[in-house]
């Protein structure tokens, strides 16, 4: 037996990385790619789901209708303004809430299984829940702000297109910071205590040990948690279908509302396609910022 | 074993039980036919579980799968049958409503029942009104009747004597009605902007003269029959603030809360409100126009008999077993609307006698939306989207029609 046969690989184990990833392969083709190649197929069609005999191929009508479409660019634009308003304000209360939970106090274990709950309940039951709570004629809310005298009669929070829309963005915060807090914390908590030691002797005042301390050092895990979270809450619609249905007008339509009720309200299935194809290629660039972010976390 | 021969093991035997077992599985269901049913009910507590026990007992071959689907305004349940339908995996029969009669005709999956409905007994027992309102364009008969609602109006009979008035009959008296009763933080009526709003629209626009025809919409009657139902929200202020979002709970909790003295809807909501209010509520048909035309909403509800089932004869005697007599009773008790049989309606006791006198007396008003493909997206997107925009003032009552007529005619 000659040395270059005992080092050479043999061909079983070439193969056998691909085997184990086969599995995963075929499930993400059956479940991602073969969808994403239908809603492309659909998008060049005049695919309207009642008319199943009649699928003319129209090229790329369906995006020429969308860049004339009224709705579309309000949906862009309210979309714009939901990702910027309850990633950011998900974030700020997600930092703060994780810096009081890194702190010493009695019930701490208490509070970290607590602020979970938002994250941890259905999307449904929060769009429930609050569409209840602002509800005009039997709402909490308005009963606590008059008992408080903070408003002289109900408001109706869901029926005015401004109060409607950031009712909403309320709601949204609400579930979404816990992930933020959770993430946060956990990065604080990897944080050597010597450092702020260190900042202690040094007389750093709170504010400066969390510009130069905490901060940098949990900067990549609030790039990567925003990152994820800006996909996450581009996408959804759940709870602004429960709690408007998009409405009053077209004051919440959001871009996944627009498509998700072209499609499955119009029956329209060839041009929510279009929009939801559109939807994709404004989040590939967040999702590509993403994809580099992690793959370069795996090389260190 | 060794673990990689008792995978191998494993796994064959795991891809060969199916083989094995198919022939077997065949045999038991060539014995017994397997029906299923889509269905649903606004109370998903209750379940037609009595009702399938007795079929199954009276007919030994035939086994039914009730399937109950999330009703969700309608959108939800449409969606799916007609995706089911796309990949051909519709059931053998749905409940299904007029609304979307023409969309399933469009996509041929209705079965004609005449041939079926000559030959069934219980044909005399349902009024030759409900068969014909149930019939679709080309004449044929695709839907059993299963059950009907009316809407009408429900009025606070208390607050209306207090204000030595009449329940209202022309739109004028429902206009000083609706004045009268709006004090403080109650409203005279609870208006319902929301998703179904169209059917508590449509007798105050089509009920003046309104249609669905090229031009119904932008008709002059039309356009003030609209004008004057937004203006009671925007000019006359008797509707709550919140009318431009409310659907049906938000109006019937108002209703009950006492923040509002009339609301539209159907006897569905009798008891829940008579349970609350007791004999402060009654109900009268919906207002009409000085002509006393009018017009309502017939709210139907009908089982078909989808074209690609492998099992039609066992399907139809479902079906017309929920339509006769004393089943359909126990159905409509399940889903609290009318039975659609004429022996049904003489013993029924489910809601109290003003209640159904209501709707018997709304019946000669009553109609449906029109049998069009763009019904189900008038209702569900088109309307409440303009009707929204025209009750906050960011469009005129008459571009809402406007857009109505594009809709149907554009």
């Amino acid at each position: 037996m000659t040395a270059a046969s005992d080092t050479a690989p043999a061909p079983r184990l070439v193969l056998t990385p691909y085997l184990f990833l086969l599995p995963a392969m075929l499930v993400t083709l059956a479940v991602v790619l073969w969808p994403v190649a239908e809603t492309v197929w659909m998008s060049l069609h005049n695919f309207i789901l009642f008319k199943p005999r009649n699928v003319p191929f129209i090229g790329l009508g369906n995006f020429w209708r969308l860049l004339h479409d009224e709705v579309f660019w309000l949906s862009l634009g309210h979309s714009l303004v939901w990702i910027s308003l309850v990633v950011g304000l998900q974030f700020l209360l997600g930092l703060v809430t994780a810096l009081l939970l890194n702190q010493t106090f009695w019930w701490r274990s208490l509070a970290r299984s607590l602020v979970i709950i938002p994250w941890a309940l259905p999307s449904v039951i929060i769009g429930l829940t609050w569409t209840w709570m602002y509800d005009f004629n039997v709402g909490v809310l308005n009963d606590v702000l008059i008992r408080f005298g903070l408003i002289d009669k109900p408001v109706a929070w869901l029926a005015q297109p401004d109060s409607a829309f950031f009712s909403i963005v309320v709601a949204l915060i609400w579930q979404g910071f816990p992930f933020f807090a959770v993430t946060i914390l956990a990065g604080l908590q990897t944080i050597s205590a010597e450092l702020y030691e260190a900042a202690d002797m040094d007389g750093a005042t709170r504010f400066q040990r969390l510009r130069f301390i905490t901060l940098p050092a949990i900067a990549d895990v609030i790039a990567t948690a925003l990152l994820l979270r800006t996909i996450w809450v581009a996408n959804s619609l759940d709870v602004i279908l429960v709690m408007t249905g998009g409405g009053p007008g077209y004051s919440t339509y959001t871009l996944p509302l627009y498509a998700f009720l072209k499609a499955y309200s119009g029956m329209e299935f060839g041009y929510g396609s279009a929009l939801a194809i559109m939807l994709t290629l404004l989040l590939l660039l967040v999702v590509f910022i993403y994809v580099r972010r992690a793959a370069r976390e795996l090389d260190q | 074993m060794k673990r990689r021969h008792f995978i191998q093991t494993a796994g064959a035997a795991a891809l060969g039980a199916p083989l094995i077992s198919a022939p077997m599985i065949r045999s038991a269901s060539a014995q017994t036919a397997t029906v299923r049913w889509w269905y649903h009910f606004d109370n998903p507590q209750n379940t037609p579980n009595e009702l399938i026990a007795q079929f199954e007992k009276d007919n030994p071959g035939i086994k039914i799968q009730a399937e109950s689907i999330p009703w969700g305004g309608g959108g939800d349940y449409y969606t799916r049958l007609f995706a089911a339908i796309v990949a051909k995996n519709a059931p053998d029969c749905a409940m299904v409503k007029l609304s979307s009669q023409a969309q399933l005709l469009e996509m041929d999956a209705l079965e004609p029942l005449d041939g079926h409905i000559q030959n069934w007994a219980g044909k005399a027992d349902i009024s030759y009104n409900i068969w014909n309102v149930n019939k679709a364009q080309n004449g044929k008969q695709y839907y059993l009747p299963l059950q009907y609602v009316v809407l009408y109006l429900y009025y606070r009979a208390d607050w209306l004597q207090a204000a030595g008035l009449q329940p209202p009959k022309t739109y004028e008296e429902f206009l000083a009605a609706a004045k009268a009763m709006t004090k403080g933080d109650v409203s005279g009526f609870g208006m319902r902007g929301g998703g179904g709003g169209h059917d508590n629209w449509a007798p105050f626009v089509v009920g003046n003269g309104a249609t669905f025809a090229k031009g119904g919409m932008v008709s002059e009657q039309a356009l003030a029959g609209n004008r004057f139902y937004v203006s009671l929200a925007r000019d006359h202020k008797v509707t709550p603030a919140s009318a431009a979002s409310d659907g049906f709970r938000q109006i019937v909790d108002g209703f009950k809360a006492e923040r509002t003295g009339m609301i539209i809807h159907h006897i569905g909501s009798a008891n829940e409100l008579v349970t609350a209010l007791g004999d402060k509520v009654s109900a009268v048909p919906v207002p009409r126009p000085a002509n006393g035309k009018g017009w309502t909403m017939f709210g139907d509800e009908s089982n078909a008999l989808l074209s690609g089932s492998k099992n039609k004869d066992a399907a139809f005697k479902w079906i017309s077993f929920l339509s006769s007599g004393a089943n359909n009773v126990a159905f409509n008790k399940l889903t609290g609307q009318l039975p659609v049989t004429t022996s049904g309606a003489t013993s029924w006791t489910l809601h109290p006698k003003r209640f159904v006198d209501a709707s018997a007396a709304s019946l000669p008003l009553a109609g449906v939306l029109p049998d069009s493909p763009k019904t189900a997206d008038f209702a569900r997107t088109v309307w409440p989207t303009s009707m929204q925009r025209a009750l906050l003032g960011q469009i005129a009552p008459d571009e809402m029609m406007k857009t109505i007529e594009a809709h149907y005619n554009g």
